[in-house]
Protein backbone atom coordinates (compact mmCIF):
# COMPACT_ATOMS: atom_id res chain seq x y z
CA UNK A 1 0.00 0.00 0.00
CA UNK A 2 1.28 2.85 -1.19
CA UNK A 3 0.13 6.49 0.14
CA UNK A 4 1.13 10.31 -0.05
CA UNK A 5 1.79 12.01 3.03
CA UNK A 6 4.27 14.49 2.81
CA UNK A 7 5.64 16.28 5.86
CA UNK A 8 5.90 20.17 4.97
CA UNK A 9 8.78 22.20 5.93
CA UNK A 10 6.65 23.51 8.58
CA UNK A 11 6.16 20.05 10.26
CA UNK A 12 9.98 19.50 10.18
CA UNK A 13 10.72 22.91 11.31
CA UNK A 14 8.26 22.50 14.87
CA UNK A 15 9.94 19.13 15.09
CA UNK A 16 13.02 20.20 15.17
CA UNK A 17 12.03 23.74 17.72
CA UNK A 18 10.35 20.95 20.30
CA UNK A 19 13.52 18.60 19.93
CA UNK A 20 15.74 22.43 21.03
CA UNK A 21 13.74 22.68 24.24
CA UNK A 22 12.68 19.60 25.15
CA UNK A 23 14.89 17.14 24.49
CA UNK A 24 15.68 16.58 28.20
CA UNK A 25 12.19 17.66 30.27
CA UNK A 26 11.74 14.43 31.61
CA UNK A 27 15.44 13.31 31.68
CA UNK A 28 15.77 9.89 33.76
CA UNK A 29 18.15 7.28 34.03
CA UNK A 30 15.63 5.01 32.68
CA UNK A 31 14.90 6.37 29.18
CA UNK A 32 17.25 9.13 29.31
CA UNK A 33 15.99 11.41 26.56
CA UNK A 34 13.56 9.08 25.04
CA UNK A 35 10.29 10.61 26.12
CA UNK A 36 11.86 13.75 24.71
CA UNK A 37 13.08 12.25 21.49
CA UNK A 38 9.15 10.63 21.32
CA UNK A 39 7.53 14.50 21.92
CA UNK A 40 9.78 16.28 18.77
CA UNK A 41 8.62 13.32 16.26
CA UNK A 42 4.87 13.39 18.06
CA UNK A 43 3.61 16.20 15.90
CA UNK A 44 4.56 14.51 12.40
CA UNK A 45 3.62 11.40 13.34
CA UNK A 46 -0.26 12.73 14.13
CA UNK A 47 -0.23 13.93 10.78
CA UNK A 48 1.70 10.90 9.08
CA UNK A 49 -1.33 8.62 10.95
CA UNK A 50 -3.90 11.09 11.18
CA UNK A 51 -6.63 8.21 10.27
CA UNK A 52 -4.95 5.01 11.71
CA UNK A 53 -5.12 5.04 15.21
CA UNK A 54 -3.07 1.76 15.87
CA UNK A 55 -0.20 3.00 13.06
CA UNK A 56 -0.21 6.09 15.73
CA UNK A 57 0.05 4.22 18.64
CA UNK A 58 2.55 1.93 17.33
CA UNK A 59 4.80 4.72 15.99
CA UNK A 60 4.91 6.13 19.62
CA UNK A 61 5.52 3.70 21.32
CA UNK A 62 8.79 2.91 19.14
CA UNK A 63 9.81 6.24 19.64
CA UNK A 64 9.53 6.17 23.52
CA UNK A 65 12.27 3.53 23.59
CA UNK A 66 15.63 4.72 25.35
CA UNK A 67 18.16 6.80 23.99
CA UNK A 68 20.41 9.09 24.75
CA UNK A 69 23.21 11.27 23.14
CA UNK A 70 24.47 14.51 23.47
CA UNK A 71 21.64 16.44 22.26
CA UNK A 72 22.86 19.50 20.43
CA UNK A 73 25.14 17.76 18.27
CA UNK A 74 23.03 14.94 18.46
CA UNK A 75 19.97 16.87 17.04
CA UNK A 76 20.67 15.20 13.82
CA UNK A 77 19.32 11.35 14.79
CA UNK A 78 15.55 12.28 15.32
CA UNK A 79 15.75 14.36 12.49
CA UNK A 80 17.04 11.36 10.39
CA UNK A 81 14.02 9.30 12.58
CA UNK A 82 11.41 11.38 11.29
CA UNK A 83 12.98 11.17 7.64
CA UNK A 84 12.37 7.16 8.43
CA UNK A 85 9.12 7.40 9.76
CA UNK A 86 8.09 9.26 7.08
CA UNK A 87 9.13 6.78 4.16
CA UNK A 88 7.48 3.91 6.26
CA UNK A 89 4.05 5.45 6.66
CA UNK A 90 4.38 5.71 3.20
CA UNK A 91 5.03 2.56 1.82
CA UNK A 92 4.94 0.02 4.89
CA UNK A 93 4.93 -3.01 2.87
CA UNK A 94 8.37 -2.44 1.61
CA UNK A 95 10.42 -0.71 4.38
CA UNK A 96 11.10 -2.44 7.71
CA UNK A 97 10.80 -0.34 10.86
CA UNK A 98 13.06 -2.07 12.57
CA UNK A 99 15.49 0.25 10.39
CA UNK A 100 14.28 2.82 12.79
CA UNK A 101 15.11 2.37 16.51
CA UNK A 102 18.61 0.68 15.08
CA UNK A 103 19.56 3.70 12.85
CA UNK A 104 19.04 6.00 16.24
CA UNK A 105 21.03 3.12 17.96
CA UNK A 106 24.22 3.21 15.75
CA UNK A 107 24.29 7.06 15.55
CA UNK A 108 23.68 7.90 19.30
CA UNK A 109 26.84 6.15 20.81
CA UNK A 110 29.58 7.89 17.94
CA UNK A 111 27.35 11.51 17.91
CA UNK A 112 27.55 11.43 22.16
CA UNK A 113 31.55 11.34 21.44
CA UNK A 114 32.08 13.66 19.16
CA UNK A 115 29.42 16.44 20.71
CA UNK A 116 30.98 15.86 24.00
CA UNK A 117 34.31 16.17 22.67
CA UNK A 118 33.87 18.96 20.11
CA UNK A 119 30.93 21.08 21.79
CA UNK A 120 31.11 20.81 25.77
CA UNK A 121 34.33 19.47 25.90
CA UNK A 122 36.07 21.97 23.79
CA UNK A 123 34.38 24.77 22.79
CA UNK A 124 32.43 25.88 25.89
CA UNK A 125 35.62 26.14 27.73
CA UNK A 126 37.11 27.94 25.20
CA UNK A 127 34.48 30.26 24.80
CA UNK A 128 34.43 30.44 28.85
CA UNK A 129 38.17 31.20 29.31
CA UNK A 130 37.48 33.81 26.33
CA UNK A 131 35.27 35.20 28.95
CA UNK A 132 36.66 35.21 32.21
CA UNK A 133 39.51 37.05 30.38
CA UNK A 134 37.00 39.52 29.48
CA UNK A 135 35.18 39.41 33.14
CA UNK A 136 38.88 39.30 35.32
CA UNK A 137 38.52 42.61 36.67
CA UNK A 138 34.46 42.16 37.57
CA UNK A 139 33.34 43.43 34.14
CA UNK A 140 29.60 41.29 33.49
CA UNK A 141 31.23 41.42 29.79
CA UNK A 142 32.61 38.25 29.79
CA UNK A 143 29.42 36.25 30.95
CA UNK A 144 27.58 38.35 28.71
CA UNK A 145 30.42 37.75 25.80
CA UNK A 146 29.92 34.21 26.43
CA UNK A 147 26.27 33.65 26.88
CA UNK A 148 25.65 35.42 23.36
CA UNK A 149 28.47 33.71 21.35
CA UNK A 150 27.36 30.17 22.61
CA UNK A 151 23.57 30.23 22.79
CA UNK A 152 23.82 32.07 18.93
CA UNK A 153 26.35 29.31 17.49
CA UNK A 154 24.71 26.36 19.44
CA UNK A 155 21.33 27.07 18.93
CA UNK A 156 21.55 27.66 15.13
CA UNK A 157 23.72 24.46 15.13
CA UNK A 158 20.87 22.29 17.07
CA UNK A 159 18.20 23.52 14.62
CA UNK A 160 19.97 23.20 11.49
CA UNK A 161 21.14 19.73 12.25
CA UNK A 162 17.77 18.64 12.98
CA UNK A 163 16.63 19.58 8.99
CA UNK A 164 20.01 18.44 7.69
CA UNK A 165 19.25 14.81 9.25
CA UNK A 166 15.41 15.07 7.95
CA UNK A 167 16.79 16.01 4.63
CA UNK A 168 19.93 13.36 4.46
CA UNK A 169 17.80 10.60 5.96
CA UNK A 170 19.96 7.37 5.80
CA UNK A 171 23.23 9.49 3.94
CA UNK A 172 23.85 11.30 7.08
CA UNK A 173 25.62 7.82 8.22
CA UNK A 174 28.20 8.35 5.19
CA UNK A 175 28.79 11.87 5.73
CA UNK A 176 28.86 10.86 9.66
CA UNK A 177 31.94 8.41 8.67
CA UNK A 178 34.02 11.32 7.11
CA UNK A 179 36.78 11.00 9.56
CA UNK A 180 38.62 13.49 7.86
CA UNK A 181 36.76 16.46 8.81
CA UNK A 182 35.87 15.63 11.90
CA UNK A 183 39.89 15.06 12.60
CA UNK A 184 40.08 18.98 11.16
CA UNK A 185 37.11 20.11 13.04
CA UNK A 186 38.72 18.42 16.55
CA UNK A 187 42.03 19.31 16.26
CA UNK A 188 42.08 22.76 15.26
CA UNK A 189 39.73 23.51 17.99
CA UNK A 190 41.85 21.47 20.27
CA UNK A 191 44.85 23.52 19.92
CA UNK A 192 42.98 26.71 20.02
CA UNK A 193 41.50 25.54 23.18
CA UNK A 194 44.88 24.57 24.48
CA UNK A 195 46.72 28.10 24.02
CA UNK A 196 43.74 30.00 24.99
CA UNK A 197 43.09 27.99 28.11
CA UNK A 198 46.90 28.57 29.02
CA UNK A 199 46.68 32.20 28.98
CA UNK A 200 43.60 32.58 30.96
CA UNK A 201 44.69 29.96 33.54
CA UNK A 202 48.33 31.66 33.68
CA UNK A 203 45.66 34.90 34.97
CA UNK A 204 43.39 32.43 37.62
CA UNK A 205 45.83 30.02 39.28
CA UNK A 206 48.00 31.96 41.53
CA UNK A 207 50.78 30.56 44.35
CA UNK A 208 51.76 33.51 45.73
CA UNK A 209 54.97 32.70 47.84
CA UNK A 210 55.80 35.02 51.11
CA UNK A 211 58.75 33.35 52.40
CA UNK A 212 62.12 35.63 52.13
CA UNK A 213 66.04 35.77 53.01
CA UNK A 214 67.07 38.62 54.58
CA UNK A 215 70.72 39.46 55.27
CA UNK A 216 70.92 42.88 56.70
CA UNK A 217 69.38 45.51 54.71
CA UNK A 218 68.64 43.12 51.94
CA UNK A 219 65.62 41.10 51.54
CA UNK A 220 64.56 38.65 48.97
CA UNK A 221 60.84 36.88 48.52
CA UNK A 222 61.38 33.67 46.71
CA UNK A 223 58.55 34.94 44.30
CA UNK A 224 60.62 37.71 42.96
CA UNK A 225 63.49 35.24 41.27
CA UNK A 226 60.44 32.83 39.70
CA UNK A 227 59.25 35.71 38.46
CA UNK A 228 62.72 36.88 36.88
CA UNK A 229 62.83 33.05 35.27
CA UNK A 230 59.26 33.66 33.88
CA UNK A 231 56.23 35.32 35.67
CA UNK A 232 53.86 33.10 37.78
CA UNK A 233 56.22 30.06 37.29
CA UNK A 234 55.10 28.08 40.88
CA UNK A 235 51.20 28.33 39.77
CA UNK A 236 52.47 26.69 36.30
CA UNK A 237 54.35 23.96 38.06
CA UNK A 238 51.65 23.15 40.11
CA UNK A 239 49.31 22.99 37.41
CA UNK A 240 51.22 21.28 35.02
CA UNK A 241 51.98 18.73 38.60
CA UNK A 242 48.25 18.23 38.55
CA UNK A 243 48.01 17.29 35.29
CA UNK A 244 50.35 14.52 35.70
CA UNK A 245 48.63 13.33 38.56
CA UNK A 246 45.21 13.34 36.66
CA UNK A 247 46.81 11.78 33.10
CA UNK A 248 49.49 9.53 34.72
CA UNK A 249 48.21 8.80 37.84
CA UNK A 250 44.97 8.83 37.22
CA UNK A 251 43.79 10.53 40.11
CA UNK A 252 40.15 11.91 39.71
CA UNK A 253 38.80 15.06 40.75
CA UNK A 254 37.85 14.48 44.30
CA UNK A 255 41.71 13.06 44.89
CA UNK A 256 43.13 16.48 43.58
CA UNK A 257 41.28 18.47 45.36
CA UNK A 258 42.25 17.00 48.70
CA UNK A 259 45.90 17.07 47.18
CA UNK A 260 45.67 20.66 46.24
CA UNK A 261 43.76 22.00 49.88
CA UNK A 262 46.41 19.76 51.71
CA UNK A 263 49.13 21.00 49.43
CA UNK A 264 47.78 24.79 50.68
CA UNK A 265 47.49 23.68 54.23
CA UNK A 266 51.19 22.47 54.73
CA UNK A 267 52.22 25.97 53.25
CA UNK A 268 50.17 28.12 55.06
CA UNK A 269 51.23 26.20 58.59
CA UNK A 270 54.91 26.71 56.97
CA UNK A 271 53.92 30.30 56.09
CA UNK A 272 55.91 29.46 52.70
CA UNK A 273 52.40 31.00 51.17
CA UNK B 1 19.67 38.92 52.04
CA UNK B 2 15.56 40.11 51.14
CA UNK B 3 13.38 37.31 50.15
CA UNK B 4 12.75 38.46 47.09
CA UNK B 5 16.17 38.43 46.50
CA UNK B 6 16.15 34.67 47.40
CA UNK B 7 13.53 33.96 45.00
CA UNK B 8 15.04 35.63 42.34
CA UNK B 9 18.17 33.30 42.61
CA UNK B 10 15.70 30.16 43.26
CA UNK B 11 14.38 30.57 39.87
CA UNK B 12 17.25 31.53 37.96
CA UNK B 13 19.05 28.11 39.58
CA UNK B 14 16.41 26.14 38.46
CA UNK B 15 16.17 27.78 34.57
CA UNK B 16 19.96 27.03 34.82
CA UNK B 17 19.65 23.68 35.82
CA UNK B 18 20.15 20.31 33.94
CA UNK B 19 17.40 19.02 31.75
CA UNK B 20 15.30 22.19 32.27
CA UNK B 21 13.64 23.11 28.92
CA UNK B 22 13.35 27.01 28.67
CA UNK B 23 16.19 28.44 27.70
CA UNK B 24 16.52 26.38 24.47
CA UNK B 25 17.25 22.92 26.57
CA UNK B 26 20.68 22.54 28.03
CA UNK B 27 21.83 24.91 25.61
CA UNK B 28 20.97 28.07 27.28
CA UNK B 29 20.07 26.82 30.53
CA UNK B 30 23.00 23.55 31.98
CA UNK B 31 25.75 25.21 29.25
CA UNK B 32 24.34 28.50 29.56
CA UNK B 33 23.42 30.74 32.69
CA UNK B 34 24.33 27.26 34.47
CA UNK B 35 27.72 28.57 34.40
CA UNK B 36 29.23 29.95 37.25
CA UNK B 37 31.07 32.67 35.06
CA UNK B 38 27.43 33.67 34.09
CA UNK B 39 25.54 32.87 37.62
CA UNK B 40 27.79 34.83 39.45
CA UNK B 41 26.97 37.98 36.90
CA UNK B 42 23.42 37.48 37.23
CA UNK B 43 23.83 36.83 41.63
CA UNK B 44 25.20 40.18 41.65
CA UNK B 45 22.54 42.10 39.34
CA UNK B 46 20.05 40.72 41.89
CA UNK B 47 22.38 41.51 45.59
CA UNK B 48 23.26 45.09 44.13
CA UNK B 49 26.85 44.33 43.40
CA UNK B 50 27.66 43.07 39.78
CA UNK B 51 31.53 43.47 40.28
CA UNK B 52 31.95 41.03 43.09
CA UNK B 53 29.47 38.77 41.71
CA UNK B 54 31.05 38.60 38.81
CA UNK B 55 35.00 37.90 40.30
CA UNK B 56 33.23 35.28 42.81
CA UNK B 57 31.75 33.92 39.26
CA UNK B 58 35.47 34.04 38.01
CA UNK B 59 36.79 32.10 41.25
CA UNK B 60 34.16 29.11 40.82
CA UNK B 61 33.69 29.43 36.89
CA UNK B 62 38.11 28.08 36.67
CA UNK B 63 37.63 25.30 39.35
CA UNK B 64 34.45 23.58 37.32
CA UNK B 65 36.02 24.67 33.77
CA UNK B 66 36.37 20.97 32.69
CA UNK B 67 33.24 20.11 33.66
CA UNK B 68 31.20 17.95 31.28
CA UNK B 69 28.16 16.08 31.66
CA UNK B 70 28.36 12.20 30.13
CA UNK B 71 25.54 10.67 30.03
CA UNK B 72 23.40 12.61 32.03
CA UNK B 73 26.41 11.74 34.87
CA UNK B 74 26.80 14.38 37.09
CA UNK B 75 30.26 14.67 38.38
CA UNK B 76 29.68 17.70 40.34
CA UNK B 77 27.13 19.65 40.33
CA UNK B 78 28.30 23.26 39.14
CA UNK B 79 24.85 24.52 39.39
CA UNK B 80 23.99 24.24 43.18
CA UNK B 81 27.93 24.89 43.61
CA UNK B 82 26.95 28.28 42.06
CA UNK B 83 23.77 29.38 42.88
CA UNK B 84 24.27 28.70 46.59
CA UNK B 85 27.79 29.44 47.14
CA UNK B 86 27.96 32.57 45.16
CA UNK B 87 25.17 34.27 47.06
CA UNK B 88 25.63 33.36 50.53
CA UNK B 89 29.88 34.27 50.20
CA UNK B 90 28.71 37.55 48.87
CA UNK B 91 26.24 38.34 51.74
CA UNK B 92 28.55 37.19 54.84
CA UNK B 93 31.43 39.89 53.21
CA UNK B 94 33.34 37.36 51.76
CA UNK B 95 36.06 37.25 49.13
CA UNK B 96 36.20 35.17 45.58
CA UNK B 97 37.85 32.41 47.59
CA UNK B 98 35.18 31.71 49.98
CA UNK B 99 32.89 31.13 46.97
CA UNK B 100 35.50 28.46 46.12
CA UNK B 101 35.63 27.01 49.54
CA UNK B 102 31.71 26.90 49.82
CA UNK B 103 30.90 25.99 46.22
CA UNK B 104 32.90 23.17 46.08
CA UNK B 105 31.19 20.49 48.76
CA UNK B 106 27.91 22.35 47.32
CA UNK B 107 29.04 20.69 44.01
CA UNK B 108 29.26 17.50 45.50
CA UNK B 109 26.53 17.49 47.18
CA UNK B 110 24.24 18.47 44.10
CA UNK B 111 24.92 15.26 42.69
CA UNK B 112 22.81 13.82 45.61
CA UNK B 113 19.73 15.52 44.54
CA UNK B 114 20.71 15.57 40.60
CA UNK B 115 20.30 11.53 41.24
CA UNK B 116 17.26 11.80 43.01
CA UNK B 117 15.52 14.22 40.19
CA UNK B 118 16.66 11.97 37.39
CA UNK B 119 15.57 8.49 38.95
CA UNK B 120 11.97 9.82 39.80
CA UNK B 121 11.62 11.66 36.66
CA UNK B 122 10.67 7.96 35.10
CA UNK B 123 7.38 8.24 36.74
CA UNK B 124 6.65 10.48 33.57
CA UNK B 125 8.22 8.39 30.80
CA UNK B 126 5.53 5.76 32.15
CA UNK B 127 2.96 8.01 32.09
CA UNK B 128 4.11 9.10 28.55
CA UNK B 129 4.52 5.01 27.47
CA UNK B 130 0.22 5.23 28.13
CA UNK B 131 -0.15 7.63 26.43
CA UNK B 132 1.21 6.21 23.34
CA UNK B 133 -0.72 2.81 23.88
CA UNK B 134 -3.96 4.89 23.56
CA UNK B 135 -2.24 6.96 20.45
CA UNK B 136 -2.19 10.67 22.69
CA UNK B 137 0.53 12.33 21.15
CA UNK B 138 -0.70 15.53 23.02
CA UNK B 139 -0.55 13.54 26.38
CA UNK B 140 3.25 12.66 25.70
CA UNK B 141 3.92 16.06 25.04
CA UNK B 142 2.23 17.00 28.69
CA UNK B 143 3.95 14.17 30.14
CA UNK B 144 6.89 15.37 29.06
CA UNK B 145 7.06 18.79 29.80
CA UNK B 146 5.22 18.29 33.01
CA UNK B 147 8.08 16.44 33.64
CA UNK B 148 10.11 19.77 34.55
CA UNK B 149 8.27 19.95 37.69
CA UNK B 150 10.46 17.61 39.98
CA UNK B 151 13.20 19.81 38.65
CA UNK B 152 11.61 22.75 39.71
CA UNK B 153 10.42 21.30 43.29
CA UNK B 154 14.32 20.25 43.93
CA UNK B 155 16.05 23.67 42.67
CA UNK B 156 14.21 26.03 43.17
CA UNK B 157 12.83 25.50 46.70
CA UNK B 158 16.17 24.05 48.18
CA UNK B 159 18.41 26.78 46.58
CA UNK B 160 15.84 29.71 47.62
CA UNK B 161 15.52 28.50 51.06
CA UNK B 162 19.31 27.81 51.57
CA UNK B 163 20.16 31.34 50.63
CA UNK B 164 17.32 33.16 52.31
CA UNK B 165 18.07 31.02 55.60
CA UNK B 166 21.53 30.41 55.39
CA UNK B 167 22.53 33.90 55.09
CA UNK B 168 23.31 35.02 58.89
CA UNK B 169 24.32 31.15 59.16
CA UNK B 170 27.50 31.19 56.88
CA UNK B 171 28.05 35.08 58.09
CA UNK B 172 28.29 33.56 61.67
CA UNK B 173 30.68 30.94 60.43
CA UNK B 174 32.86 33.12 58.27
CA UNK B 175 33.13 35.68 61.46
CA UNK B 176 34.10 32.84 63.82
CA UNK B 177 36.88 31.29 61.64
CA UNK B 178 40.69 31.86 63.19
CA UNK B 179 42.95 33.82 60.87
CA UNK B 180 44.87 30.58 59.95
CA UNK B 181 42.06 29.19 58.79
CA UNK B 182 40.76 32.21 56.65
CA UNK B 183 44.82 32.03 55.02
CA UNK B 184 44.22 28.73 54.59
CA UNK B 185 41.11 29.15 52.51
CA UNK B 186 43.06 31.92 50.65
CA UNK B 187 45.79 30.01 49.52
CA UNK B 188 43.80 26.87 48.75
CA UNK B 189 41.16 28.89 47.19
CA UNK B 190 44.23 30.49 44.68
CA UNK B 191 45.45 27.51 44.19
CA UNK B 192 42.05 25.38 43.23
CA UNK B 193 41.46 26.39 40.12
CA UNK B 194 44.93 24.47 38.78
CA UNK B 195 42.48 21.22 39.50
CA UNK B 196 39.97 22.32 36.90
CA UNK B 197 42.24 22.91 34.14
CA UNK B 198 43.97 20.18 34.82
CA UNK B 199 40.90 17.78 34.50
CA UNK B 200 40.10 19.95 31.23
CA UNK B 201 44.03 19.40 30.04
CA UNK B 202 43.43 15.75 30.47
CA UNK B 203 40.42 15.66 28.56
CA UNK B 204 41.04 17.56 25.45
CA UNK B 205 44.99 16.82 24.58
CA UNK B 206 44.86 13.77 22.29
CA UNK B 207 48.57 13.91 22.02
CA UNK B 208 51.11 14.29 24.96
CA UNK B 209 52.57 17.41 23.06
CA UNK B 210 49.90 19.14 22.75
CA UNK B 211 50.77 20.69 26.55
CA UNK B 212 53.23 22.32 25.00
CA UNK B 213 50.66 24.87 23.31
CA UNK B 214 48.97 24.97 27.37
CA UNK B 215 52.76 26.21 28.31
CA UNK B 216 52.77 28.47 25.02
CA UNK B 217 49.46 30.40 25.88
CA UNK B 218 50.85 30.27 29.85
CA UNK B 219 54.04 31.94 29.28
CA UNK B 220 52.75 34.85 26.37
CA UNK B 221 49.90 35.77 28.53
CA UNK B 222 51.91 36.19 31.79
CA UNK B 223 55.34 37.69 29.87
CA UNK B 224 53.33 40.29 27.64
CA UNK B 225 51.00 42.44 28.21
CA UNK B 226 48.25 41.02 25.49
CA UNK B 227 44.51 40.23 25.92
CA UNK B 228 42.74 36.83 25.60
CA UNK B 229 41.35 37.97 22.31
CA UNK B 230 44.65 39.00 20.88
CA UNK B 231 45.85 35.09 22.36
CA UNK B 232 42.51 33.78 20.02
CA UNK B 233 43.77 35.21 16.88
CA UNK B 234 47.27 33.95 17.79
CA UNK B 235 45.92 30.47 18.82
CA UNK B 236 43.86 30.35 14.98
CA UNK B 237 46.72 30.96 12.74
CA UNK B 238 48.86 28.53 14.85
CA UNK B 239 45.88 25.69 14.74
CA UNK B 240 45.12 26.77 10.87
CA UNK B 241 49.03 26.60 9.71
CA UNK B 242 49.02 22.79 11.44
CA UNK B 243 45.76 21.53 10.46
CA UNK B 244 46.42 22.68 6.62
CA UNK B 245 50.35 21.28 6.43
CA UNK B 246 48.89 17.85 8.11
CA UNK B 247 45.56 17.26 6.09
CA UNK B 248 46.37 19.24 2.66
CA UNK B 249 48.37 16.26 1.54
CA UNK B 250 46.07 13.79 2.20
CA UNK B 251 43.76 15.14 -0.07
CA UNK B 252 44.38 13.60 -3.26
CA UNK B 253 45.23 9.98 -1.99
CA UNK B 254 41.69 10.63 0.05
CA UNK B 255 40.20 11.63 -3.50
CA UNK B 256 41.47 8.91 -5.28
CA UNK B 257 40.37 6.14 -2.75
CA UNK B 258 37.00 7.45 -2.63
CA UNK B 259 36.67 7.07 -6.23
CA UNK B 260 37.74 3.49 -6.25
CA UNK B 261 35.11 3.08 -3.72
CA UNK B 262 32.61 4.36 -5.53
CA UNK B 263 33.61 2.14 -8.71
CA UNK B 264 33.28 -1.18 -6.35
CA UNK B 265 29.92 -0.07 -5.51
CA UNK B 266 28.54 0.12 -8.79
Amino acid sequence: MMSNKKLTKKDVSKASWRWLFFHQSSHNYERMMGTGFCHSLSGSLEKLYEDDKEGLSEALTRNMAFFNTEPQLGSIIPGVALALEESYANDKENFDPEIIPSTKNALMGPLAGIGDSILVGTLNPILLSIGIGLSKDGSPLGAIFFMIVWVALVVALKYSLFIKGYQLGLDTIKILMNNELKMKITTALTMIGLIVIGGVASTTVKAPIIVQFTSGDMAITIQSIFDKITPNLPALLITLASYYLVAKKGWNSNKLLIGILGFAFIMVLFKIM
Amino acid sequence: MELWQAVLIGLFAYLGRNQVPWLFGTTGGWYGIGRPLVAGAIIGLILGDVKTGVLCGVAVQAIFIGQITPGGAVPSDLNLAAYIGIPLAMVSGGTPETAVALAVPLGALGVGLHNFTMTTQSAFAHRADKFAANGNARGIRMANITGTSISFVERFFIVTLTCYFGASFAENILNSLPAVVLSFLAVGGKMLPALGFAILLNQITSEKWMIALFILGWTLTSSLTITTTTLVFIAVAIALVYVMAKYSGNKAQALAASMKGDEYDE
